[in-house]
């Protein structure tokens, strides 16, 4: 998915979650957010994805036992992560 | 641990209703005087009746509580996203769900207890046929009311689009269900003469037609057309992790729909006597009813696992 840089870290976050957890993508992210990293939605920056790639992946293996789909959508975040010039608008 | 309280009290609520009407009805299979008719036709003593009788419902409640159990996890995962937009349209379906629950032990209790005075009183016995085909009838229209404003409500938020084949089948579908089930009512009425109650409804004709037909054919399209959407809804809704536990709800949601339909179809085919016969519409009735028994464990278990969604 190309970055787009009128578009927030968190708003690609919930691009690519909702592919995986439709309507409830937004809640889930914001969640994660939240509960892990301890911190408002807004305020996600880049430096933090890879920790909440992590916490997503975790999250995600107690809702499906299809291996294959956790990483799949571990490896579409990830590519978030090495994409670049869309923290800053996150913030 | 106030969040815990908070989430499990449908459960905790539902499962004390059930608990109470599993009592009542249990009390009243025992307590309430064996039919004379069912004894002598069966040679029963009035213990065997009893025994017999509770053994031939011993199915009904185990699916109350699964219908009972599924509307409570129904209501959990709607309070689970009360600030979502479709938050509101599961809380709707949980109710519709709720009055379908409902219909299984009320009418039960009901014609227990009214058939039991018309057993002593055989002029009683057609005001209790009456008040237990009302009862059979609003509370499953009720339900499905609920439910179809609800699949309305998600397909419109969604955008869902419709093949113009498929509304045509379904369309289809409810019309060979509707004149068949016509054809079946009528052939107990007697048309030749719309003011007489000589008929298993115990209603004038024209009554029956207004006040029974027609609403159970009204009550069965909001189901089928509901059952349709909220079909279309999940599988063109987005999500691939959402849309499984969504289809288990929904495909629950079917069997629960088409179950209750069919339950009352075979009323139709052989209206109800108001006492106990072992016959093919006994078996038929325990095999639709165990069904919808099983819609409700799939709604049961697509209701957890969306809710889980929520949690993780």
């Amino acid at each position: 998915m190309p970055a787009s840089n009128s578009t927030s870290l968190y708003d690609q976050l919930v691009r690519v979650t909702h592919v995986y957890l439709g309507p409830a993508a937004d809640r889930f992210i914001a969640r994660q957010v939240q509960n892990h990293l301890n911190k408002p939605p807004d305020q996600l920056s880049k430096e933090d994805l890879r920790r909440l790639i992590d916490w997503i992946q975790v999250a995600v293996s107690l809702l499906t036992e299809d291996s294959e789909i956790v990483e799949e959508y571990a490896a579409q975040l990830s590519k978030l992560a090495q994409s670049d010039g869309t923290s800053k608008k996150s913030r | 641990m106030k969040t815990d309280k908070w989430s499990s009290y449908p459960t905790r609520h539902a499962m004390r209703a059930l608990g109470i009407l599993v009592f009542t009805y249990v009390i009243l299979i025992f307590a309430l005087p064996a039919n004379s008719q069912v004894t002598r036709q069966y040679h029963l003593s009035g213990l065997e009746y009893h025994v017999l009788l509770f053994a031939v419902v011993l199915p009904s409640l185990a699916v109350w509580f699964t219908a009972f159990y599924s509307y409570s996890k129904l209501y959990q995962y709607a309070r689970s996203i009360p600030k979502a937009p479709e938050g509101s349209d599961f809380k709707r379906l949980a109710d519709g769900c709720t009055w379908l629950a409902w219909s299984l032990p009320a009418p039960a209790i009901i014609s227990l207890l009214l058939f039991a005075v018309a057993n002593t009183h055989q002029g009683f016995r057609g005001t209790a046929i009456i008040v237990v085909n009302y009862v059979s009838l609003l509370m499953p229209l009720i339900g499905f009311s609920l439910i179809g404003g609800a699949a309305r409500s998600l397909v419109g938020r969604a955008k869902v689009h419709f093949k113009p084949s498929s509304i045509r089948a379904v369309v289809l579908f409810f019309v060979t269900v509707g004149v068949l089930y016509c054809y079946l009512s009528f052939r107990h009425l007697d048309l030749g003469s719309l003011g007489t109650t000589h008929n298993p409804y115990h209603l004038p004709v024209w009554l029956a037609v207004l006040t029974i037909i027609i609403p159970y054919l009204y009550a069965w399209f909001v189901g089928l057309l509901a059952a349709y959407e909220i079909t279309v809804y999940s599988k063109q809704v987005r999500g691939l992790l959402y849309r499984q536990p969504l289809q288990m709800l929904v495909g629950g949601l079917v069997m629960v729909v088409v179950s209750s339909i069919v339950l009352e179809y075979i009323n139709a085919v052989e209206p109800r006597v108001g006492h106990l016969v072992l016959n093919l519409k006994l078996l038929l009735t325990l095999a639709f009813r165990i069904a919808g028994g099983l819609g409700f464990a799939l709604i049961a278990v697509g209701a957890r696992r969306l809710k889980k969604i929520e949690e993780v």
